[in-house]
């Protein structure tokens, strides 16, 4: 009973939050409506969040996603803005988020820098290709094609004046490739058995800087994806416009790992920090709580949701 | 609306959970007495002022004078600052626009965003833009007039040197904003038969404009070195006005009477007008008009009576070496 409490901490807490304000905002906050709002605000941070808990479960991080985001936008931006299509500005977005990220995974895995220097480098080398690129302007207005920025706002309707999220259903589709290869492929149970201990896995013939190099790869990829989905959302582009992904997706994922017995990142605990987070966000401010309260809220909950989780297994 | 006490009990009902498993979720504790310590007071309007602008100082002085503005008129004010987060700024209308609040104001450009407008404006909602751009989903949007401090400053040059003389121009046509300036300033130049626009340059602003406007003028003042060819500077914005400055002074021109003017009255144009050099006169906007008059703007259209145009000007006003300390 105590141990289930120690592992599902969180995930009541997370009911608790859940409860709580479906009992003080009784009339719009338990609908169905709120919910799809929720799913599609939390979208962009979800996406990274998940892609970054491939990384995490080597034990690693990956500090340059919220640059790599706003990179991938602007680079489709400018890609519109010089009259290609939809596609091509996507794929080439695309394109830069998995070089950038494999490039973190030569860094790490093979010249052997610690990932969080690694990575804290790239994330100043892709912010200031951002800003070289673009000028530093925002790239916005006619530039950006309505087929793009209407992706954002589009979605499959459900009922009468509800829609599920287009935003939402690309978040849902990484959830399932991340959960598919994490727990289900050769190539995800590899991932843990580094994160549990990289030179025993070495030793039982895993090639580990190949599978380092293409997990950051990943990362990469998520990242420029979430930036895509960013720039459809606002209908334009800013060098700086995704920098605030990357500490929102490691505190999601580490509020994920207090549910796990072994500390493990899993990507549907992930899912559970990501709405953590969103869930407070849309209900504080339905209550009309200052915005800088909670700030403050959110952080004490990271801290304390993980010291509870720590504390409960150094005793047990 | 319930009271805290009957909240309190009922939350105490629903959450049914043992101490021990209280101990073990401090995080939910410490959620739920922050909240009561916030709780909203009995209002006569729920008003969301959404910004990801907040840190800036011209944002600071609309949002003090708006929330001051709304204290008179006992508004329960949430303003919702998401440091710098434009697509945030998205969810949070779409938040308000759940919550049913009153009106909406914003400070952020409309076109980033409109996908949270359209929201709000779904669910009958008004918004106010508060120096926000015009866009069809604001009841209006209360700003400074560009048109009218472009017209304060070239008539000021105009006047100042007597309507005759040569006239450089720093504009910036790519900016809309500030590209009106510059066709208020060419109409007040043009229509003094004696002043010749010598230049209309457009400095590289990557650098924040005073250096590139700095090197531009070098250029000029070299293209012309005779005493009096050159009797003043019009700048659609401060920077290029202090780029301008600098050149004049390390050209050691500085006592040819050469007339600079600038627009928005920055800490640094101010301190350069009130120095008494060439740097002569520059406008500032009034920020807590604007707060004061997007106050105004909610209460007239929450009384039925919306503004009538789509944008509301708030008045400059022409800072010279008398108000610069000011």
């Amino acid at each position: 009973m105590a141990s289930a409490l120690k592992t599902y901490g969180t995930l009541i807490g997370f009911v608790l939050v859940v409860l709580f304000f479906w009992i003080e905002i009784p009339d719009t906050f338990m609908t169905a409506k709120n919910w799809l709002n929720i799913s599609q605000q939390v979208s962009m941070l979800a996406v990274v969040a998940f892609t970054m808990t491939i990384v995490m479960v080597m034990g690693d991080f990956d500090l340059s996603v919220g640059s790599m985001a706003s990179l991938a936008g602007i680079v489709a931006a400018l890609a519109f803005r010089d009259g290609h299509g939809v596609w091509v500005g996507v794929a080439l977005a695309l394109g830069v988020g998995l070089l950038g990220g494999l490039l973190n995974g030569v860094l790490v895995a093979y010249v052997g820098i610690l990932p969080f220097v690694a990575t804290l480098g790239t994330l100043t080398v892709y912010s200031g290709l951002a800003f070289l690129v673009s000028g530093g302007k925002t790239i916005f207005g006619r530039d950006i094609p309505t087929a793009f920025s209407g992706f954002a706002r589009s979605g499959i309707p459900l009922a009468d004046m509800v829609s599920l999220p287009s935003l939402t259903i690309v978040a849902a589709v990484v959830l399932l490739v991340v959960w598919f290869t994490l727990e289900q492929t050769t190539f995800g149970r590899r991932l843990y058995a580094i994160g549990g201990n990289k030179e025993a896995a070495r030793l039982a013939g895993i090639r580990v800087r190949r599978l380092r190099f293409l997990a950051f790869g990943l990362s990469g990829l998520g990242a420029a994806t979430a930036g895509l989905m960013y720039a459809s959302r606002v209908a334009s582009a800013n060098p700086t416009q995704g920098s605030g992904l990357m500490l929102d997706a490691i505190a999601a994922v580490f509020l994920g790992m207090t549910m796990s017995e072994e500390g493990e990142p899993h990507v549907a605990a992930t899912l559970i920090g990501v709405l953590i987070l969103g869930v407070l966000g849309n209900g504080l401010t339905q209550m009309s709580i200052d915005s800088y309260v909670r700030e403050v809220l959110i952080g004490s909950i990271i801290v304390l949701a993980v010291a509870s989780s720590s504390l409960g297994k150094t005793k047990g | 609306m319930r009271t805290s006490d009957d909240r309190s009990q009922r939350k105490m009902g629903n959450a049914h959970m043992t101490a021990t498993l209280r101990m073990r979720l401090p995080a939910a504790a410490l959620f739920l007495s922050a909240v009561f310590a916030t709780g909203a007071a009995l209002a006569d309007g729920k008003i969301a002022v959404i910004t990801p602008y907040l840190a800036q100082p011209g944002t600071q002085f609309y949002v003090e004078a708006f929330q001051a503005a709304a204290k008179d008129k006992a508004w329960d004010v949430n303003v919702i600052d998401t440091k710098g987060d434009v697509a945030a700024v998205i969810s949070r209308l779409e938040d308000a626009a759940t919550q049913k609040v009153d009106a909406v104001v914003i400070n952020v450009d409309p076109a980033q965003v409109e996908a949270g407008l359209a929201a709000v404006k779904d669910a009958g909602i008004p918004i106010v833009g508060m120096d926000a751009g015009a866009s069809p989903y604001l009841v209006t949007n209360v700003t400074s007039n560009g048109y009218a401090m472009a017209a304060d400053t070239a008539a000021y040059v105009a006047n100042r040197i007597g309507g005759k003389g040569n006239v450089v121009m720093f504009v910036f046509d790519a900016f809309p904003p500030v590209q009106v300036r510059g066709v208020i300033a060419d109409a007040v130049f043009g229509n003094n038969p004696d002043i010749k626009v010598l230049d209309r340059v457009t400095p590289d602003v990557s650098d924040g404009g005073i250096a590139d406007s700095r090197a531009k003028m070098e250029a000029i003042l070299a293209a012309n070195p005779d005493k009096g060819s050159i009797s003043a500077v019009w700048a659609a914005w401060d920077q290029p006005a202090l780029g301008a400055l600098q050149a004049i002074e390390a050209a050691g021109r500085q006592s040819e009477g050469i007339v600079i003017t600038g627009i928005d009255a920055n800490p640094q144009a101010r301190e350069a007008i009130a120095a008494g050099g060439n740097f002569e006169a520059s406008m500032a906007q009034d920020f807590h008009g604007i707060g004061a008059a997007a106050a105004e703007a909610v209460a007239q259209t929450l009384a039925g009576k919306p503004p009538k145009s789509s944008v509301t000007y708030v008045p400059t006003k022409l800072i010279t070496a008398d108000n610069a300390g000011d």
